[in-house]
């Protein structure tokens, strides 16, 4: 299907989400859709989607451009959105939510449907499982493979290879090349990683500050395109990367540790960990990784072994002795995880630091603020926050004296400037001696920050290697359950 | 805090609910055949008409306003405290157990001992509501139903069994208190001065614990969103249990001045379904402190003024729970249909 914009405005009060957007994709192509957080990508998207009409100009679906356009119509007419935050049902069952818009069906063919697809990509998806009870990650296979089912002509994927290992990603790809070439497929990317674009998109769409920068076949040259999203050329990582020195000694100790999940549990886990250092954990989601996560946070159960934190054994002792030791965990979804939608700012620092406990430590709301650039006012409320902001406030909310960091993707959904906002930060602290343990489905990621990578397969700690020894492909087939570690 | 911009928006959903409920009403009664101005002077002039009635209404108003500021500290933390019924039943036995020693009268400080045990026995049933979540993983509202009954069960067990008046067991109480252990009421008026304070108390500490103290604000991050408060060390569990018992320990309050204050002695029937109507209360006042004395003050005098229709009217006094009722799901209509505009406005 061939889709036109015609001279989309979106204004929301005085801001001006998307100006002047003139462009047509055309059928069997597949698009990037680049631009940093704010650039007004989404709010493109959400129009294509149905989600909110144009405050002016009009999209046209082969030419016709229908009247009342909404998400239903929009999917009808063949429009489908794969979403960041899945669009899905927790309580229902994998394959009660897979059939949900679908062609009418028994529970016999909706399960023989879903094992197909399932098969072509290689998810795994228990279909008796509530959906409540998915990862992000398992939770956008699903709905991914639900519009596939649905037949979509024009496909809008919001960053979908967040949580699939590179294997799948490999796969996912192929199959939206597929889509496109056999079938006709108009696809849209909508991502922050370059890379991703290199690899898989035919033509490029650039948006900054809600205006199209440039809509560029391939070859992409990467510097130019983050000159078009950023307005000037920004320096790579590689400035802070003068990686720093952990201490010699462990501080933690994992002994043949077995650690219990709501669905799975994690076996005989050894590991060191020095203060200082800094841990990447690769891993299909669902692997292991988030639960080794918790079981260091204390919130998971250590059902064997023993894990040592300074000499003292901390298995078996409540989340709050945990976090009285100096240990901090931040989850991947923050706004449903980590804060209170409604609170302000202002409150959101009152909870995370008591009055009492000040100890000439007590860092003021307002310092909080500027320190760690959150745009907003002390009185927002952390729902109005953009994610970027989200995660700068989780970080502002970190207590001063923590040992041991624990973090689920730390720049998921941030753009690149936000991102390496993150990074600096952390890296600040772990060069005072906090040990960073964070997960992430962005090998390079992994690869630019950590010391060590633990890779995760099957439920089971597969490698634990310094990253120096590893490239980015073998950490990625070791996840995919290629090759063994040495 | 509270901008002048969300209090008159707040404001004027409550005069839309007013007026939308006063269609409903207006038809109601054609329905049921009665004038419909009429019935409504005698409704409200019923409880604010004269000196007398207007104290029988603020006697109402007390244990309407106690009980909706022990609603609010529960719903903080997000829990529906339906059990707050039977934590007045309960506050209201252990206030007339507490007092069965002293047949023969006694001294103010046993007055405030009656009180305070009442405090407590309403503290413990919401506290074993709150357990029963936190441990049993029973949902409160479940519990709490639960409970109620319990509690039903257990005073009509006592005013028929044990604690029955000596010859006559009979629906109307127990043996009456020796009247120095009743509270002292306003000359010529029925109401008691102490029950008002009270009343005017639980009102300001309920503001000022959930405005200006860090446990109020932990409360409300737990209602939140339990898990972040967990992560944040908020100890969410903890913080459930003891919303449930200042809820209930102000429940239980209420229930004890039912006890000393109004009927001298222990009735079946001694939480006059308050604590259900102090829950529509809250919701009406979409959970703000402010809105809570003036919207109990129309409730109370509804219930008051409700005794006039059957002598005046010949209409059954259950009108007013009618009338209450259709005014609360007025209120929600009015929330849910501002909410789908500004969403259509939004979109547009």
């Amino acid at each position: 299907m061939r889709v036109e914009f015609k001279d989309i405005h979106k204004y929301y009060g005085r801001v001006r989400a998307n100006v002047g957007i003139d462009m047509t994709l055309e059928p069997g192509r597949i698009y990037g859709l680049l631009g940093e957080n704010g650039a007004g990508k989404s709010t493109l998207m959400r129009m294509l989607a149905g989600h909110t009409e144009p405050t002016r100009g009009r999209i046209f679906f082969d030419g016709k451009s229908p009247q009342g356009f909404n998400p239903s119509l929009a999917l009808a007419m063949g429009v489908g959105m794969l979403y960041q935050d899945p669009l899905d049902f927790p309580a229902l069952k994998v394959w009660e939510n897979f059939r949900l818009g679908g062609k009418k069906r028994d529970r016999k063919q909706v399960l023989k449907r879903l094992q197909e697809l399932g098969d072509r990509f290689h998810f795994r998806l228990a279909p008796e499982e509530k959906v409540g009870e998915l990862t992000v990650g398992e939770r956008q296979q699903l709905e991914l493979l639900r519009l596939l089912d649905l037949g979509v002509k024009v496909l809008i994927l919001d960053e979908p290879t967040t949580g699939i290992s590179v294997r799948q990603k490999e796969m996912l790809f192929s199959t939206m090349r597929q889509l496109a070439k056999d079938r006709g497929r108009t696809i849209v990317f909508v991502t922050h990683k370059l890379a991703e674009v290199e690899e898989l998109c035919e033509e490029v769409i650039v948006l900054r500050r809600g205006k199209l920068t440039a809509k560029l076949p391939a070859p992409f040259r990467p510097d130019e395109l983050i000159k078009l999203m950023f307005g000037s050329e920004q320096k790579g990582t590689e400035a802070d990367q003068r990686r720093h020195h952990p201490a010699e000694k462990n501080f933690i100790q994992l002994e043949s540790v077995q650690l219990l999940g709501e669905k799975y549990t994690l076996e005989d886990i050894s590991l060191g960990i020095r203060p200082g250092e800094i841990l990447g954990l690769a891993g299909l989601e669902g692997n292991g990784q988030e639960l080794l996560l918790r079981g260091l946070a204390g919130l998971a159960r250590v059902m064997k072994g023993r894990l040592i934190f300074d000499g003292q054994e901390l298995q078996g002792r409540p989340y709050l002795t945990f976090r009285r030791s100096g240990i901090h965990f931040l989850p991947a979804a923050r706004l449903e995880h980590g804060l209170f939608p409604d609170l302000s700012l202002n409150e959101h620092f009152h909870l995370a630091f008591p009055p009492q406990n000040g100890g000439g430590h007590k860092l003021l709301p307002e310092e909080g603020l500027k320190t760690f650039s959150i745009q907003a006012k002390l009185s927002t409320s952390a729902r109005a926050l953009s994610g970027g902001n989200q995660q700068r406030l989780l970080l502002a909310l970190i207590p001063r004296k923590i040992r041991l960091l624990l973090l689920e993707h730390p720049t998921r959904g941030l753009d690149h400037g936000s991102g390496q906002q993150v990074w600096s930060h952390l890296l600040e602290r772990c060069r005072q001696n906090t040990a960073l343990l964070f997960s992430s489905a962005d090998l390079e990621e992994i690869k630019d920050h950590s010391h060590r990578v633990l890779i995760f397969y099957n439920r089971q700690l597969v490698a634990d290697r310094p990253t120096s020894l590893m490239s980015v492909e073998e950490m990625g087939r070791l996840m995919a359950g290629e090759g063994r570690a040495v | 805090m509270l901008s002048t911009a969300r209090l008159g928006s707040a404001l004027g959903r409550l005069a839309a609910s007013l007026f939308l409920s006063l269609i409903f009403t207006t038809l109601i009664l054609l329905i049921a055949g009665a004038p419909p101005i009429d019935t409504l002077i005698i409704l409200f002039a019923g409880g604010l008409g004269s000196a007398t009635k207007l104290a029988q209404t603020i006697s109402v108003w007390i244990p309407l306003v106690l009980c909706s500021s022990a609603l609010l500290l529960a719903f903080a933390p997000g829990l529906w405290n339906i059990g707050i019924e039977g934590q007045i039943i309960l506050g209201a036995i252990f206030a007339a157990g507490f007092l069965r020693p002293f047949a023969a009268g006694g001294s103010p400080l046993i007055l405030a001992g009656a009180l305070l045990a009442g405090m407590i026995g309403g503290g413990l049933w919401a506290y074993l509501a709150g357990a029963l979540k936190t441990w049993g993983r029973v949902h409160e509202i479940f519990g709490g139903l639960g409970l109620n009954f319990v509690a039903l069960g257990l005073t009509l067990w006592l005013i028929f069994g044990p604690w029955k008046r000596p010859g006559v067991a009979s629906m109307s109480g127990t043996e009456p208190l020796h009247p120095s252990l009743w509270l002292k009421e306003f000359e010529g008026l029925s109401l008691s001065p102490v029950s008002l304070v009270l009343a005017l108390m639980a009102i300001g500490l309920v503001i000022y614990l959930l405005r200006s103290t860090r446990w109020g604000l932990s409360l409300k991050a737990v209602g939140q969103n339990p898990e972040a408060a967990l992560l944040f060390g908020l100890k969410p569990n903890k913080r459930i249990l003891e919303s449930m018992l200042a809820c209930g320990a102000l429940a239980g309050l209420a229930g004890a001045l039912q006890v000393v204050g109004v009927y001298h002695r222990l009735l079946p029937a001694i939480s006059s379904n308050y604590g259900y109507t102090a829950l529509l209360v809250t919701m009406l006042a979409s959970f703000r402190p402010q809105f809570i004395p003036p919207i109990c003050l129309f409730f109370a005098a509804l219930n008051v003024g409700s005794i006039q229709l059957p002598l005046q009217l010949k209409l059954d006094s259950s009108l007013n729970g009618v009338i209450q009722g259709v005014l609360v799901l007025s209120v929600f209509l009015v929330h849910g249909l501002e909410d789908h505009f500004r969403l259509r406005r939004k979109k547009k």
